[in-house]
């Protein structure tokens, strides 16, 4: 099976040979061989995957090259290929390469395109990386890989400040995490003598029960071991409390929002918990922590995705919102409901994000939803696509003939799973998912309403006032400046529709072939994914062939669950739906009202309840005034005082006294000679 | 320790010596003193030596060729000058101290050829 | 039969200096007009030498060398080698002269025969195996080199140049007889051979006084701090021909005859003179360093540099071993070929009226109006600072590399810090003549001597030069091997 080798290195190939050969090659090579490498590794993947849906797949190890051999700590590179790798593959390259495709069209007026696509390849190698890693160590390469590609997109656009900020805060945030996964692998290593996944996992049961000494307190030994490695996990996959950085990455290109920040990377942290979940399995105490952080989070994201404006940051939210869903998944210990939450959530978010873009890149760049509606028969596909990904994403489904979009088949297993857990944390995670699915439902349709229904509010708009007055194709339009909140008044101040026909006699039009076929890709992902692969991803033990711990009881417990409990979700879709149609179509004065009546809350929910400001109040600025501090005494003041500075000063007062002393005086010369020898006798004589 | 005594006729030299000249210079003038010849002018103060006032500014010039001719002086009749031990020692040093001796002498004349030839002789 | 031995060995001088002689008959009957005929003749002397040192050092009647007229003379490797370093040195010095005095300035046919006698001087100075003999060559070469000092005697900077060394070399002179007398006074003999078993265990306040004297002498002739004071202001009021020739042959012979001394005659007192060769290499490594830096004249630069250049060198003589001096033999080799090359690309910066330009403002942007020389010069610099993959690098990192072996690394670290203030000044002279607004000063023509000079050189410093490696070291260890031969 060593088309696992072309898999993961023609994407690195690419980036390479696009990177380098960047303006040289020019833009339209680089996007060939880019799009082209990473289709090719498409293709090769669903083979590998559809021979685990078969069941006729072995799992294998294809080894590259050895890499450390020192002591104990003996390690290679070495690719892994087993179900729960197969998945990531099928998951990463295929997203992949449809934004690859995606791009021709989206990025087609940017002056880089080479480099975009450098570091897009760049990124699905490293991901390949991470979901293939052999041993903790090479998962931790790629879990930095993607870091970097991640930071280098995000910032891709870095004349802007605020890409440049957010760019730099995704890093930063992500340290924090890493910090935590370094500790684990150091941890781990510590415990068991190594960072081989087989061996760890194999390992793991024995260890339970284990304890180790701390600073005078005894812990569980797996406990502290695998909060640590989740707090890595949360950091990358923007859990409460380290989710600050997902909603600013919006300032990305969209195709990198749809790639990195809904389908792949931001999913890394669940693949890395699933992947050990034998360890996490040892550690009750951990999983505890993993649901509730799940469900914290789920519930958390959607709250605040009900307010914002920004269509890109609802869908943001929406993923940190979704994430917490695989996260409690797995918390509870269904891990085969937490991957097939994933790969169903990594094709509908593709699409509502590539659907976004598809949208944001009709209404010239405009994001904010209070300018758009009335979009629906001005782009129909675009409407479609995204129409399909509502419908994912919110769960539409019959239960009765176990017939229902992809969100449908993934979200009410989780649901289901948690509440048939019986723990008290696995119940609080159930009627937590349950009031996210219902606003998940509510922001999802609000999303569509504002967009798609209504009549249309373009005037208003800088960016349609502009394309209007400047024609459409203005190249400098194409980075614009970021519209920041207009503040806490003006949130409700949905532009009046009735000034002529709003439209400002702008024109939206489809988006060409190049996007709209990975729409269309994504769709037929966001329609029938769930539906085909559930019996598998859900009920076989075997197709997951022990890539996974697979708790045979509690699935059974899941289909065993009361009919209410099933019927939950769809309720609360319906529900939601429901409460975005009154508000934003029936009667569009009620959100205005609703924030009247409630201002407190939403100002709170509205400021993402203020985790950045808390977070600017209490690590931001102390470091920064530490930092100064640190600049300004220790590196200015001690550093360089003494160090290069001071050299230099000597030197030149050196040079000085050289230069004084060359007097040209032939009687100061002879002085100078004699009282060397004097010196020289001196010294010599004592 | 060393032996002092064998010093003692340069000591007794230079008694002689200190005297005499002391009388040179203090008999003349107490004599002078005495017959009432003392009459001092101010030419007859100034010090006298070699034909040049002793005291006065050391960067006054002179012609370079006095300078010329004293170098080349110094260096003929410094080599010169090696001719007599050489002749003393002649009997010791035998034919490989007369070849040599006369190899240095050619080299000398064609010294002195050169300074010849370049006109460092003439006055003029 | 003893005679015609002693003759045999000192050949190269012998043979110089009947040319010198009759250079001297031309001189006097040609005039002026015999100018380039004398040079011509000189450089063939030259060759000569070369041509019969090199058959010495290849004769294997002589492997170990010999001594000649009764111990004053001893002919070896290390002679051998310092002999043609220093007559390569002044052949590539006659070359590039008659251009240098076109413009008006009096070239006359003593100027060559001055060059002659300094390398029968130098010649002696190398193989000397006695005070007596050591001082002659000394002398010889000493006075030749006041007189080239101060050639273009029109020149104001010239005369001040020639009569500061003059007055200064005297005075070493003094210090360097008194030495002398001291050491035969304490132990009763002139000759190195004599003097080495005399001079064993403790010395005594005097004979120590001896040594610390001639190494003071010593340490005049090769420019080394605090007898350093001379350096600059001569190298840059002589003509730069003559600041070419001091700069590479004399430095040879200085640092050799010094070597020999002190491992020969004082190899019994390591200890009382390495601790001065030891302050003289570091305070002439940070002076030259430090120095150089405040210089807006190359050749003032330069002369610093080679103050700097001696530190390094001297740290070789300071392990006291025969890695050390063979590692120092290296350095002087490459140091020749550094200097000869610097000063030739100076030599060859002229304006529109072939006048020489000596200002460092005025090479700016000299990459443009004369790439070639910016290129070599550029490569000269780099060198000098001992950035690899240049050759210069190689002759530092030898003898660092013998400081370690002979641990003595506090001396060797210092020596690295101080080549790092050195590459300040190397390095600003290469950005001025690549970076800076071009100042369009130098726009004359130069002749086929000196670019061949230049290109020699350059080629050497190139990394090209390390394919001499290996045969070069090899003759610097039999050198060094032959000066640790005579105990």
């Amino acid at each position: 099976m060593n088309s696992i080798l072309l898999i993961v290195f023609l994407p690195l190939l690419a980036a390479i040979v696009g990177g380098l050969g960047n303006r040289a090659l020019g833009n339209l090579p680089v996007k060939l061989i880019t799009t082209g490498a990473l289709f090719v590794s498409c293709a090769l993947s669903w083979p590998i995957f559809l021979g685990f849906i078969a069941g006729d797949a072995q799992a294998t190890v294809v080894p590259v090259l050895q890499w450390v051999q020192s002591g104990s700590l003996d390690f290679d590179w070495a690719l892994r290929v087993d179900t729960l790798t197969a998945v990531m593959l099928v998951v990463i390259t295929t997203v992949s390469a449809l934004v690859h495709l995606y791009s021709w069209g989206y990025m087609d007026e940017d002056p880089d395109q080479p480099r975009f696509f450098a570091y897009l390849s760049l990124f699905t190698f490293a991901m390949l990386m991470l979901v293939t890693a052999d041993n903790l160590v090479q998962m931790f390469f790629g879990w930095e890989g993607v870091g970097l590609a991640s930071y280098l997109l995000i910032g891709f656009w870095f004349r802007k400040p605020s890409a440049n900020a957010a760019a730099i805060k995704a890093f930063v945030v992500n340290r924090v995490g890493d910090l935590g996964f370094m500790l684990g692998i150091f941890g781990t290593f510590w415990v068991f003598g190594t960072v081989s996944i087989p061996e760890i996992l194999a390992a793991a049961p024995a260890m339970s029960g284990s304890t180790i000494g701390f600073l005078g307190y005894r812990m569980q030994t797996m406990d502290i071991l695998c909060i640590l490695l989740f707090i890595g996990a949360m950091g990358k996959s923007a859990q409460l409390g380290l989710h600050t950085w997902l909603p600013d990455a919006m300032e990305g290109p969209t195709p990198v929002s749809a790639l990195i920040h809904a389908a792949t990377m931001v999913t890394a942290g669940v693949f890395m918990v699933c992947r050990l979940s034998p360890m996490f399995e040892t550690a009750p105490i951990a999983l505890g922590m993993v649901t509730f952080v799940g469900a914290a989070t789920c519930i958390f994201a959607a709250t605040i995705g009900t307010t914002q404006w920004d269509i890109k940051r609802v869908i943001a939210y929406s993923t940190c919102s979704q994430l917490g869903y695989m996260f409690f998944a797995a918390g509870v210990g269904a891990y085969g409901a937490a991957m097939f939450h994933l790969f169903t959530h990594a094709f509908f978010k593709a699409l509502l994000f590539l659907g976004a873009g598809s949208v944001i890149h009709a209404m010239h760049h405009e994001q904010d939803m209070r300018y758009y509606g009335g979009l629906r028969k001005r782009i129909p596909l675009t409407f479609f696509a995204m129409l399909a990904g509502t419908l994912a994403i919110t769960g539409v489904g019959i239960y009765w003939l176990h017939a229902g979009f992809a969100g449908f088949h993934s979200k009410d297993a989780i649901l289901e799973v948690a509440f048939a857990r019986g723990t008290e944390m696995g119940q609080f995670a159930f009627w937590m998912g349950a009031f996210a699915a219902l606003l998940t439902s509510f922001y999802s349709w609000r999303l569509m309403f504002l967009t798609f229904w209504g009549k249309p509010r373009w005037a208003e708009s800088e960016h349609i006032q502009h394309a209007v007055h400047h024609g459409h194709d203005d190249p400098e339009a194409h980075n614009p400046p970021v519209q920041e909140d207009a503040g806490h008044d003006a949130v409700h101040a949905v532009p009046s529709a009735d000034q002529g026909d709003g439209t400002a006699g702008y024109h939206p039009h489809e988006s060409p072939i190049s996007m709209l076929v990975p729409l269309g890709v994504l769709t037929l992902g966001a329609v029938f994914a769930g539906f085909i692969f559930n019996p598998q991803f859900l009920d076989s033990a075997e197709f997951w062939g022990g890539s996974i711990y697979y708790n045979e009881n509690l699935i059974h417990a899941m289909h065993a669950v009361p009919l209410w409990v099933k019927l939950t979700a769809s309720i609360v879709m319906l529900l939601g739906l429901f409460g975005a149609w009154l508000a934003y179509i029936r009667d569009t004065s009620i959100p205005g009202k609703f924030v009247e009546q409630f201002r407190l809350v939403h100002r709170f929910v509205y400021n993402k309840w203020y985790f950045d400001e808390l977070y600017d109040l209490i690590f931001v600025r102390p470091a920064f005034w530490f930092g100064r501090k640190l600049w300004k005494i220790g590196d200015e003041g001690i550093i360089d005082r003494f160090g290069p500075n001071g050299a230099a000063w000597l030197v030149l007062k050196g040079t000085g006294a050289a230069k004084r002393v060359q007097s040209g005086y032939l009687t100061s010369y002879a002085l100078i000679m004699l009282l060397g020898l004097i010196a020289a006798v001196t010294w010599v004589l004592m | 320790m060393v032996d002092l005594s064998q010093y003692l006729p340069i000591l007794i030299f230079l008694a002689i010596a200190l005297a005499m000249s002391a009388a040179f210079v203090f008999l003349p003038m107490g004599v002078s003193r005495l017959t009432g010849t003392h009459n001092p002018t101010a030419n007859k103060l100034t010090e006298y030596e070699c034909g040049f006032p002793a005291f006065e500014d050391s960067r006054s010039q002179f012609d370079v060729r006095f300078y010329l001719v004293a170098i080349l002086f110094i260096i003929f009749d410094l080599e010169a000058a090696f001719l007599f031990p050489w002749a003393v020692s002649l009997d010791l040093t035998g034919w490989a101290g007369w070849v040599t001796m006369m190899i240095f002498l050619f080299e000398l004349i064609i010294g002195f050829a050169y300074a010849w030839k370049t006109g460092a002789l003439e006055w003029e | 039969m003893d005679y015609a031995n002693s003759l045999y060995l000192t050949g190269p001088e012998v043979f110089l200096s009947v040319s010198g002689l009759i250079l001297t008959l031309i001189a006097a009957w040609g005039g002026q007009k015999a100018a380039r005929l004398s040079t011509i003749l000189a450089v063939g002397a030259l060759v000569g030498a070369s041509i019969i040192t090199a058959a010495f050092l290849i004769n294997p009647a002589f492997e170990q060398g010999g001594d000649a007229f009764g111990g004053l003379y001893r002919m070896d490797a290390f002679g051998s080698v310092s002999k043609l370093l220093i007559y390569l040195a002044g052949i590539g010095c006659l070359i590039v002269t008659p251009r240098f005095f076109d413009k008006g300035l009096e070239y006359r046919p003593e100027y060559p025969l001055l060059v002659v006698f300094a390398s029968v001087g130098m010649g002696m100075m190398v193989s000397a195996t006695d005070l007596m003999t050591l001082y002659i060559g000394l002398e010889l070469s000493s006075l030749s080199s006041y007189v080239l000092a101060s050639f273009t005697r029109s020149d104001d900077r010239s005369a001040e140049a020639g009569l500061k060394y003059f007055v200064l070399g005297a005075l070493a002179s003094g210090i360097l007889l008194y030495g002398m007398s001291l050491v035969y006074g304490f132990s009763g003999s002139t000759s190195y051979l004599a003097i080495r078993p005399a001079f064993e265990g403790t010395l005594g306040t005097g004979a120590l006084f001896g040594v610390i004297f001639v190494l003071a002498g010593l340490a005049f002739k090769i420019s080394a701090v605090p007898f350093h004071m001379w350096t600059p202001d001569v190298y840059e009021g002589a003509p730069t021909p003559v600041t070419t020739f001091f700069s590479t042959a004399p430095k040879v012979a200085a640092i050799a005859m010094t070597a020999r001394i002190t491992l020969d005659a004082f190899g019994n007192q390591a200890d009382a003179w390495r601790q001065v060769i030891i302050f003289a290499a570091l305070a002439s490594v940070v002076v030259g360093a430090l120095g150089a830096i405040g210089q807006s004249n190359i050749k003032r630069l330069l002369a610093y540099s080679s103050i700097n250049n001696v530190g390094f060198i001297l740290i070789g003589l300071a392990t006291g071993t025969a890695a050390g001096a063979s590692a120092m033999l290296v350095y002087l080799a490459i140091y020749v070929a550094m200097s000869l090359g610097s000063f030739v690309a100076v030599l060859m910066l002229r304006d529109k009226d072939g006048n020489q330009v000596e200002n460092m403002a005025d090479i700016a942007g000299l990459s443009r109006a004369k790439p070639m020389i910016a290129l070599c010069l550029a490569a000269m610099m780099l060198s000098l600072a001992g950035i690899p993959p240049l050759y210069g690098f190689w002759g530092k990192f030898v003898v660092f590399q013998a400081a370690v072996e002979a641990d003595m690394v506090v001396l060797a670290a210092i020596g690295i810090a101080a080549s790092v203030i050195g590459a300040f000044y190397y390095l600003k002279i290469v950005k001025i003549m690549y970076f800076d607004e071009p100042a369009n000063v130098v726009t004359g023509k130069n002749d086929l001597a000196h670019w061949t000079v230049l290109a020699v050189t350059a080629i050497f410093v190139s990394p090209l030069g390390y394919l001499l490696t290996i045969p070069m070291g090899a003759l610097a260890d039999r050198a060094a091997a032959a000066l640790f031969a005579v105990v």
